[in-house]
């Protein structure tokens, strides 16, 4: 900083905000940047930036310090790493190829990028009966894409306008499953292994929405996408919303998550609930892996409420010391206790202990004491043998979505492709 | 680092700003951009809603008049759009009809300002067509906020990053440092620089504004130099107070009185076309 006012030249100055500008000047002044460029060639390009003078012109003294210290803080990038002000571009860039969906909240197509080739999903939403403008619940999902850019969160690309202020579409990569389809059509549940593969990218997933503080709201098996590679992609974040540190400040809505995958919390009335929900739709969907089919069927609210109990017993003082205090509680007549915990054994009989544990933390009543994507991503259901499978080990199958069609109906008994498979492995193995 | 950064003005987009290429000259430019964050200020309190509404709702008025001219759309059309885009964006919902009765006062105030003799407000009819008129501009505004942002509408506000530096600087003590810093922050928002620089830096402009003023003395020789500890350029820092005390210049009548009267598109394009050859020849 101390040369600053040297070798500050105007250009210099431009160069902060433009990656273009900032190459240009760079050949206008060979003699400043080669030695640095020579050295930290991966760097160069964000480091140019700063004002420091490069150790080889100035400052004999201390050119280690400048060269070793990073110029930015994380939390501090450069300017030329922020996006510029885009407009949306048209939905003209995109050419229609098939539906996929029709939903409350709108159509998704698939489509293609016609300059890149690239296929996508264009969920068209439903603007025309807006009383309030553009839908709060659009906005939400937008945003939290956005925001919430993971590795198994479906990518979000760009959001779109037809020719009227009435179309917009949110462009999406497609991904060719969801696994609710996937699990109905296949054969054979998903191994101990693929399920911890799939349980860790959706607990990583969630554990990335609830560190950006963003609500899921709707987990369940059919807004989990799932490629060919064996990868799934949370999607669907049509009723996520941003929470705050306390809590439902703001008044949250019960009217959330779908009925078989919500929490007892906000069955019992709460308004005030937080990332417990999602986790308790986490544990949903681990069971239904587990059982190839949905784990609480219910008809109404009364109805789930008494298949939880009847799957986990009644709520206790201990095991939920706030249950008295929530609206509905009142309303409930607790079923007798029975012996603690006999249910989900009985219902996951070939579960390990450790697996059982792990769903049971995930079942928990009170919220406050129910595990954290966080945590449960370090269980020891994780660790113990078999381990998760590599992704890229995932079968592959026809895709719905894109219109294909499944070669032939998986009819015959499995046992004996199991032992053949067997053979073969073993055969293979030999020397 | 995963989190998604806020959209910054590009090089092109701040040299080039859309109002300044149909004509019209920066310093009105400037005042009329900060006369609408005012109006958003002032219906902001009016209506009770949160800062941090208010806020995200300047942010998104500056962005939007990098990318669209004053000749296309009014202030108080946008500035009304952008409140009411930022109040769902920080669920805290506005009713339309709230925030249009509001805005119409403002306005109606406002071109009032400009003749003589007491103003007085009559409201609108419930069926009017000066709310339809109003609703339907309302709905636009937002569309078009969205639709020329991207739908990229993610916003960082500097609060917390002035009390962590705050905090780090040993300054939380000084109340009066703290609330003067928070002040600066505030009536940036009138100014584009959240638009222009890092949060950062405009916090760090913030904090030296406040601590001068005070004459609270921070290491400020180099090497050692506290705004560099939040990367932030002494240029960039300087420049941000220049955008900030610029505000508090003295205005003429006849400034004041420009702005009042430029209030929609209509009347920007009216001051155009009287003064469009006079500024041709620069």
């Amino acid at each position: 900083m101390s040369d600053s006012f040297e070798s500050s030249t105007p250009s210099r100055k431009r160069s902060r905000w433009d990656h273009e500008v900032d190459e240009g000047d760079d050949q206008l002044l060979p003699t400043r940047q080669v030695s640095k460029r020579r050295s930290k060639p991966k760097t160069s390009k964000l480091s140019e930036y700063s004002n420091t003078p490069s150790p080889s012109t100035k400052s004999p003294v201390k050119p280690s310090i400048a060269a070793v210290r990073p110029r930015h803080s994380i939390y501090a990038p450069p300017r030329t790493l922020y996006p510029s002000l885009q407009p949306a571009r048209s939905v003209y860039s995109y050419e229609r190829l098939n539906q996929i969906e029709e939903g409350s909240y709108g159509v998704v197509f698939r489509a293609r990028d016609k300059q890149t080739g690239d296929i996508v999903a264009l969920k068209k939403l439903k603007l025309d009966e807006e009383k309030h403008g553009f839908p709060i619940t659009a906005l939400r999902e937008i945003n939290a894409l956005m925001a919430c850019r993971h590795e198994n969160v479906v990518n979000i690309r760009e959001v779109v306008v037809g020719d009227t202020l009435t179309q917009v579409f949110v462009v999406m990569d497609f991904i060719e499953h969801d696994l609710k389809t996937l699990i109905t059509l296949m054969p054979a549940p998903f191994l101990q292994s693929e399920i911890k593969t799939l349980m860790l990218q959706l607990l990583s997933a969630v554990s990335h929405c609830h560190y950006h503080w963003i609500l899921h709201r709707d987990l369940k098996t059919s807004n989990l996408l799932m490629n060919n590679r064996g990868t799934i992609k949370v999607a669907d974040f049509g009723l996520a919303r941003r929470y705050g540190d306390p809590i439902g400040v703001d008044g949250l809505t019960q009217l959330v998550v779908t009925l078989w995958y919500r929490a007892p919390e906000i069955l019992l009335g709460a308004t005030t609930y937080s990332t417990a929900i999602d986790i308790w739709s986490v544990g949903c969907i681990f069971a239904e892996l587990l059982l190839k089919e949905p784990l609480f069927q219910a008809k109404s609210e009364m109805e789930l409420i008494s298949m939880i109990f009847k799957l986990l017993g009644p709520p206790t003082s201990s095991s939920w010391p706030d249950y008295t205090t929530l609206p509905l509680a009142k309303s409930i007549t607790l079923p007798p206790q029975q012996s603690h915990g006999s249910g989900l054994r009985q219902r996951f009989s070939y579960l390990t202990n450790a697996g059982l544990n792990l769903l049971s933390k995930m079942l928990t009543y009170d919220p406050e004491q129910r595990i954290t994507a966080e945590e449960a991503m370090q269980h020891p259901y994780f660790k113990e043998s078999p381990l998760p499978k590599h992704p890229d080990l995932f079968g592959s199958f026809p895709s719905a979505a894109a219109g294909e069609k499944r070669r032939k109906p998986f009819d015959s008994p499995s046992a004996p492709q199991r032992l053949a498979d067997y053979n073969l492995i073993t055969d293979f193995d030999l020397p | 680092m995963s989190r998604a950064l806020y959209p910054l003005a590009s090089l092109e987009q701040v040299e080039k700003s859309p109002s300044r290429e149909d004509g019209l000259p920066p310093d009105l430019e400037e005042d009329l951009r900060a006369y609408g964050c005012k109006l958003i200020h002032h219906a902001g309190i009016l209506l009770k809603q949160k800062q941090v509404a208010v806020a995200t709702a300047q942010i998104l008025f500056h962005r939007f008049w990098f990318v669209t001219s004053l000749k296309q759309f009014g202030i108080g059309d946008i500035g009304m759009g952008a409140l009411y885009l930022a109040s769902k964006l920080e669920e805290c919902p506005l009713r339309m009809r709230d925030l249009i009765n509001v805005y119409d006062l403002l306005l109606r105030r406002a071109s009032h300002s400009n003749s003589t003799g007491d103003f007085k407000y009559t409201p609108m009819s419930y069926f009017g067509n000066t709310f339809y008129d109003l609703k339907d501009a309302l709905v636009v505004a937002e569309m078009q906020i969205l639709k020329r942002l991207g739908f990229d509408v993610h916003v960082v506000l500097p609060y917390g990053t002035l009390i962590n530096y705050m905090r780090l600087l040993d300054l939380t003590g000084r109340e009066d440092a703290v609330s003067r810093a928070w002040g600066y922050l505030n009536d940036a928002l009138q100014t584009p620089v959240y638009v222009l620089y890092p949060v950062p830096t405009i916090v760090s402009a913030a904090i030296l504004l406040a601590t001068r003023h005070l004459q609270i003395p921070l290491p400020s020789t180099p090497p050692n130099c506290w705004w560099e500890l939040f990367d932030a350029e002494w240029e960039d820092v300087w420049a941000v107070c220049g955008y900030i005390m610029r505000l508090y210049r003295e205005r003429s009548k006849e400034d004041q009185a420009r702005v009042a009267g430029m209030l929609t598109k209509k009347d920007v394009r009216r001051w155009l076309e009287e003064h469009g050859h006079k500024e041709g020849k620069h």
